[in-house]
């Protein structure tokens, strides 16, 4: 007998080897046939497939149209860099020509791009007419105001300009440096703290989608579960059952993905007009970024990859409980 | 081709389905397996695919040992072995044809290669005609022959059977019984479990009994 069965594996090992390439060959058709196989599937319970995918978009859209929103306020935050200024406060006691020289003085320095001399006279001015208190401010003894220098930094990066600061502040004449950018940073702090929030609901949301599609493809497995007893029982492999769910998953992905990506089409398509408008409103020119080419290569490749992931999680602990009787 | 040595299995920690089990089955042997409702005989099979574990002892099949093999070469172990199921166990959602090319497709086989060998298969047990139906189609016993077909296909060394004359007529019985010697007669190793009494003591083959999930007696064909 054991002779024998040496033979038959001795045979065994030879077609084995020959048959490489039809392993390969046969191990395409598989795929193949599965994933056509498990579209078919879906495409035949097109209401309950469509929800489905509806519910792994609608968890995909918030954190995508964040993160475009971001990448937009990113653009913006570029934009104000270029209008960051310093503003040069001089002593009371300067008149209006030594306010001249220091203003020459200070743009003599060889990081001031530019500056504008604004004498007591045009600040007072100007913060009668912006305040609307003629009036009172006419009643005022004397000017309490100095007069000041706006500065345009040659390099706007917040420490560079922060060290000009210090540095136009040593000029005789000179006495306070405001950096008009604190709002700005502001700003950009909540920048960042959006890009975290944008970051937390992402995992957050993408957790979702895998419980959306593990939901789905556990039902679907429960619905197959003789199926998978008998072939199970005739010796299919763990990867060979698993194969048509995560197909299934992928399909419910991109099929999601598709969704979010026509979704955030036209949000962005609505919200646009309002947003311009309220850009332009604040002197600044933004415009909601489109998602684009590669951007909605990115979102199917992720709902995908999330699909598959979901799946491949539900199967795995699906078989485990899956014994032939 | 198959041995037992010491096998015992115990379900639930107390009961004893099997034990003190001890026989070989030699390769291109016929042997039918009987004994009363419960006596054990579909827990012997199903220990020999091992759907099962032995609790103690250790089961050779074709030289090896069936409880050392690695989880992921047990569907390749169970490839080699044609298995006729007590309750048939076919996909009532895909035809007759789509039934017995299962296990083909599940090693990849090329289909046309694959669906040769279907046609031979359903042929050999008279059902090729019905290649298009689906088994909700069928009768019992033709049910009863697309789960030999399907475990045939594969033309495995080793062909089990459970029951698979369960609730026929005599004479299908006896049709399904000269399926199985013909299968035996091209060198095929044959076990089948059955309380068919009559038809065993007619057929002349080596037979297994058990009671009570012990071997009482190992009868040579006469
Ligand atoms: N999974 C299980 N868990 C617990 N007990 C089991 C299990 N499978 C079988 N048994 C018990 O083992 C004994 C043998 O069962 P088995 O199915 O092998 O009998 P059988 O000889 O095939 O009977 P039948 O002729 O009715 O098919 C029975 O008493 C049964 O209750
Ligand atoms: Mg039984």
């Amino acid at each position: 007998m054991s002779s024998q069965g040496q033979e038959r594996s001795r045979r065994g090992a030879r077609t084995h080897r020959a048959s490489a390439g039809g392993r390969w060959r046969s191990w395409g058709r598989h795929h193949r046939a599965m994933s056509l196989d498990s579209a078919q599937r879906l495409l035949r319970y097109p209401l309950s497939s469509l929800l489905t995918m509806l519910a792994i978009a609608i968890a995909l859209v918030l954190p995508a149209g964040l993160w475009l929103a971001l990448d937009g306020a990113r653009l913006l935050d570029a934009e104000l860099d270029e209008s960051a200024t310093l503003t040069a406060y001089l002593a009371d006691r300067v008149d209006d020509g030594e306010a001249g020289r220091i203003e020459e003085a200070l743009s003599a320095h060889e990081g001031v791009a530019e500056t504008r001399l604004i004498t007591a006279a045009e600040g007072m001015a100007e913060f009668q007419q912006s305040l609307g208190l003629e009036d009172a401010l006419a009643r005022l003894p004397g000017n309490p105001l100095p007069a000041s220098v706006v500065v345009t930094p040659a390099d706007t990066s917040p420490e560079s300009v922060r060290r000009l600061a210090g540095e136009l502040e040593a000029v005789s004449g000179v006495e306070e440096v405001r950096l008009d950018f604190a709002w700005l940073e502001r700003l950009r702090h909540l920048a960042e703290l959006g890009q975290r929030v944008t970051l937390a609901l992402a995992v957050l949301f993408g957790m979702g989608v895998l419980l959306v599609v593990g939901n789905t493809i556990r039902l679907a497995v429960e619905n197959r579960r003789q199926e998978i007893e008998v072939v199970t029982l005739i010796g299919a492999t763990h990867p060979f059952v698993r194969r048509p769910f995560l197909y299934s998953g992928a399909w419910y992905g991109l099929g999601g993905g598709i969704l979010a990506c026509g979704l955030l089409t036209l949000g962005g398509d609505w919200l646009s007009g309002p947003v311009s408008a309220l850009a332009a409103s604040y002197g600044a020119s933004f415009a909601l970024p489109a998602l684009g080419f590669g951007g909605s290569a990115i979102l199917l490749a992720c709902s995908t990859l999330l699909g598959w992931l979901g799946a491949w999680i539900a199967v795995s602990r699906h078989l485990a409980q899956i014994r032939p009787r | 081709m198959i041995a037992f040595e010491h096998v015992g299995k115990r379900y639930g920690g107390r009961f004893d389905a099997l034990a003190h089990l001890n026989f070989r089955v030699e390769r291109g042997e016929m042997v039918f397996l009987t004994g009363h409702s419960g006596a054990g005989k579909s827990s012997l099979l199903r220990l020999i695919i091992r759907l099962e574990r032995p609790s103690r002892g250790r089961i050779l099949v074709a030289g090896h040992d069936i409880d050392r093999l690695h989880h992921t070469q047990v569907p390749f172990y169970r490839r080699q072995i044609g298995v006729v199921f007590q309750d048939h166990q076919l996909l009532f959602d895909r035809s007759i044809y789509h039934n017995v090319a299962l296990p083909l497709e599940i090693q990849g086989m090329e289909p046309r290669e694959a669906s040769r060998r279907v046609r031979a298969a359903l042929d050999k047990v008279g059902l090729l005609h019905r290649e298009r139906a689906l088994p909700i189609e069928l009768s019992g016993g033709e049910q009863q022959r697309v789960g030999i077909a399907r475990a045939v296909v594969n033309k495995p060394a080793l062909l089990l059977a459970d029951e698979p004359t369960g609730n026929l007529d005599p004479q299908l019985s006896a049709d399904i019984m000269s399926l199985f010697e013909d299968f035996n007669r091209i060198g095929t190793t044959v076990m089948v479990a059955s309380h068919d009494l009559a038809l065993i003591a007619r057929l002349r083959h080596r037979t297994l009994r058990l009671h009570e999930g012990r071997l009482v007696a190992d009868e040579e064909a006469v």
